[in-house]
């Protein structure tokens, strides 16, 4: 998603939320800036064991039966957004090419658009984060799922990158 | 931006200095003929349908990196100005230097990204006064915008957002025009004048590969209309928008009485060019040009489109009283709706049956499903129930309707 190329200037406040997943208030700014650089791991956030494909964009995709795809973003996306105070979401039955605009993320930061990971239909969103949108911080991998779609294209699934890949990547970010 | 709530008996209402936008034809023309240049060696045209990424040759970039590109807009149209902003996020190519953006617009209400108008602005108000609404693309709060309150918009890459920074270059700018100006940027990206009165407001969006923070300015704004447009349409909405957060606000005229708008600008430019090391002139630009911006109708036309000002409301339901008075008898009706998209999903009338006939109050409510949540819409939804009714009851349906109809603002 469209917040994570802050990193470099936000790479202090990582370690500074990495012991807070649970906070309720947000962070200043201006603290945020004075904490030292922590190296962490996409496995900070607990999440289910079904493999999960990131984006470039900090989206991840989980394939589940049936052929349709669990839409988040990770864990590193949410770090840098900081307390999301409403999310943006489809229409379910909205078409969606890889990478359009499918909605936005407002926090403290900015309101950050959200990209689609894959070509597809929108099958569900999560209702519960009308009223819950902290659950994208709390939980990103399990209850702050963003929407459901369908896989038009399962190559596409195939292009994206694995967990290993994907922390490679975020180190090749923080470095 | 959420600057503009006033609460009452703020203070004196500011005597507005007339705005006039007075141009020499022939300097505008040069002007934007040399801006229009100036642009197309900077700009990178992005293939937005044919390609996902944004592909940008090098010989598009000027060979010094420290000449940086400041622009004014030469409209005051909120929707243009809006579309601009769209434009240079979509279509510039920022990683390598930003852009500073100029703009004011004649009298309008800009929400948030994620707000709801119902419960933002006097929309009945706005109707009356010709004042449009437009929802932005950036996140936070309404602020009412008109020829005394500037508007800036720093776009960057993503690496280099920073509000903090871009803010300094407002608050430096101010203290170099009027030494002994007591402005401090907040933890909430406020502006405080006299550490109490907001004198501006922020709200930024984050892309693809860019971003974009944008704050008002409040230099000569009228205080009442703000006023008087900023609050709410309609009762009894429950809604998870995101809200705004009233301040209190002051005009910079009123406390440096000698700050010409020029002067302000002038000092804006001079201040973003010293924070970041540049040496940008300014250049006027027409947002409704479409060789330097190809596609920038398409982008006014969905700014200016009911579907995306209203129906973009997140969810809400509307739950309110309704006092119905004819010469004989008086009561309360209870008005339950659901709005979805801006549509009404359900609605529930709840009329004392001895005053209008359940049937007929039931009628309205059906009529009013799938239209959108608009007094207009109302009206001719009842226009259809015009039947050979009594005199009394089709008066007591049209006082009815004109309850329902004051109920959607």
């Amino acid at each position: 998603m469209a917040a994570c190329g802050l990193f470099r200037s936000l790479s202090s406040s990582v370690a500074a939320v990495l012991p807070l997943l649970a906070r309720s208030a947000p962070l200043s700014p201006l603290r945020l800036a004075c904490k030292p650089y922590v190296r962490r791991t996409v496995a900070s956030c607990s999440r289910l064991s079904a493999a999960l494909k990131f984006t470039d964009k900090h989206e991840w995709i989980r394939v589940e039966d049936g052929g349709i795809g669990t839409v988040g973003i990770s864990n590193f996306a949410q770090e840098a957004l900081g307390d999301v105070v409403y999310c943006g979401l489809p229409e379910v039955g909205t078409q969606l090419a890889q990478q359009d605009e499918f909605g936005a993320l407002e926090s403290v930061k900015a309101a950050s658009e959200l990209y689609s990971p894959l070509t597809g239909e929108v099958v569900e969103v999560n209702t519960l984060l009308a009223d819950n949108p902290g659950l994208v911080n709390k939980s990103c991998y399990k209850d702050g799922w963003l929407m459901k779609m369908t896989i038009a294209n399962p190559a596409e699934v195939d292009a994206l990158m694995d967990e290993a890949a994907y922390e490679r990547y975020i180190r090749s970010i923080e470095d | 931006m959420d600057d503009g709530r006033r609460r009452r008996g703020e203070g004196p209402q500011v005597n507005r200095v007339p705005r006039c936008l007075v141009f020499d034809a022939g300097v505008v023309m040069s002007n934007i003929r040399r801006s229009s240049s100036l642009l197309r060696r900077f700009l990178c045209w992005s293939e937005v349908q044919s390609s996902r990424t944004a592909s940008c040759s090098s010989s598009l970039f000027l060979p010094d990196s420290d000449v940086g590109l400041v622009l004014k807009s030469q409209s005051t149209d909120v929707f243009q100005n809006l579309a601009l902003e769209d434009w240079i996020d979509t279509n510039v190519d920022l990683q390598q230097r930003g852009v500073l953006l100029l703009w004011r617009n004649r009298p309008a209400v800009v929400i948030g990204r994620h707000q709801n108008p119902w419960t933002e602005c006097n929309l009945p108000a706005m109707r009356r006064m010709g004042i449009p609404v437009a929802r932005r693309r950036s996140g936070g709060g309404t602020v009412f915008h008109d020829l005394g309150n500037l508007n800036l918009t720093f776009f960057a890459s993503k690496k280099e957002y920073d509000r903090r920074r871009n803010l300094k270059v407002v608050t430096e700018a101010l203290r170099r025009v009027r030494p002994g100006l007591d402005v401090q940027a907040t933890e909430r990206f406020d502006i405080l004048l006299n550490g109490h009165l907001k004198i501006s407001g922020t709200a930024s969006r984050l892309s693809r590969k860019s971003s974009y923070h944008h704050c008002t300015l409040l230099h000569s704004a009228d205080r009442s209309a703000l006023s008087a447009v900023l609050r709410p349409s309609c009762a009894g909405i429950h809604s998870n928008a995101t809200p705004s957060v009233p301040s209190p606000v002051a005009n910079l005229l009123d406390h440096a009485p000698t700050l010409q708008w020029e002067e302000l600008l002038d000092g804006l430019v001079h201040q973003y060019n010293t924070e970041f090391g540049l040496s940008s002139a300014s250049s006027l630009v027409d947002p409704m040009d479409e060789s330097t911006f190809p596609d920038i109708s398409r982008m006014e036309k969905e700014l200016r489109s009911w579907d995306w000002t209203f129906g973009k409301t997140p969810k809400f339901s509307v739950q309110t009283q309704l006092e119905l008075t004819d010469s004989s008898a008086r009561c309360s009706a209870q008005l339950d709706m659901e709005v979805k998209n801006g549509l009404i999903q359900s609605c529930d009338l709840h009329v004392p049956a001895d005053w209008l006939p359940a049937r007929l109050s039931g009628e309205l409510a059906t009529s009013l499903v799938g239209e959108r949540f608009c007094p207009q819409r109302a009206a001719a939804g009842v226009a259809a129930l015009q039947r050979a009714e009594s005199d009394e009851l089709q008066s007591r349906l049209h006082i009815l309707c004109d309850a329902v109809m004051s109920a959607m603002g």
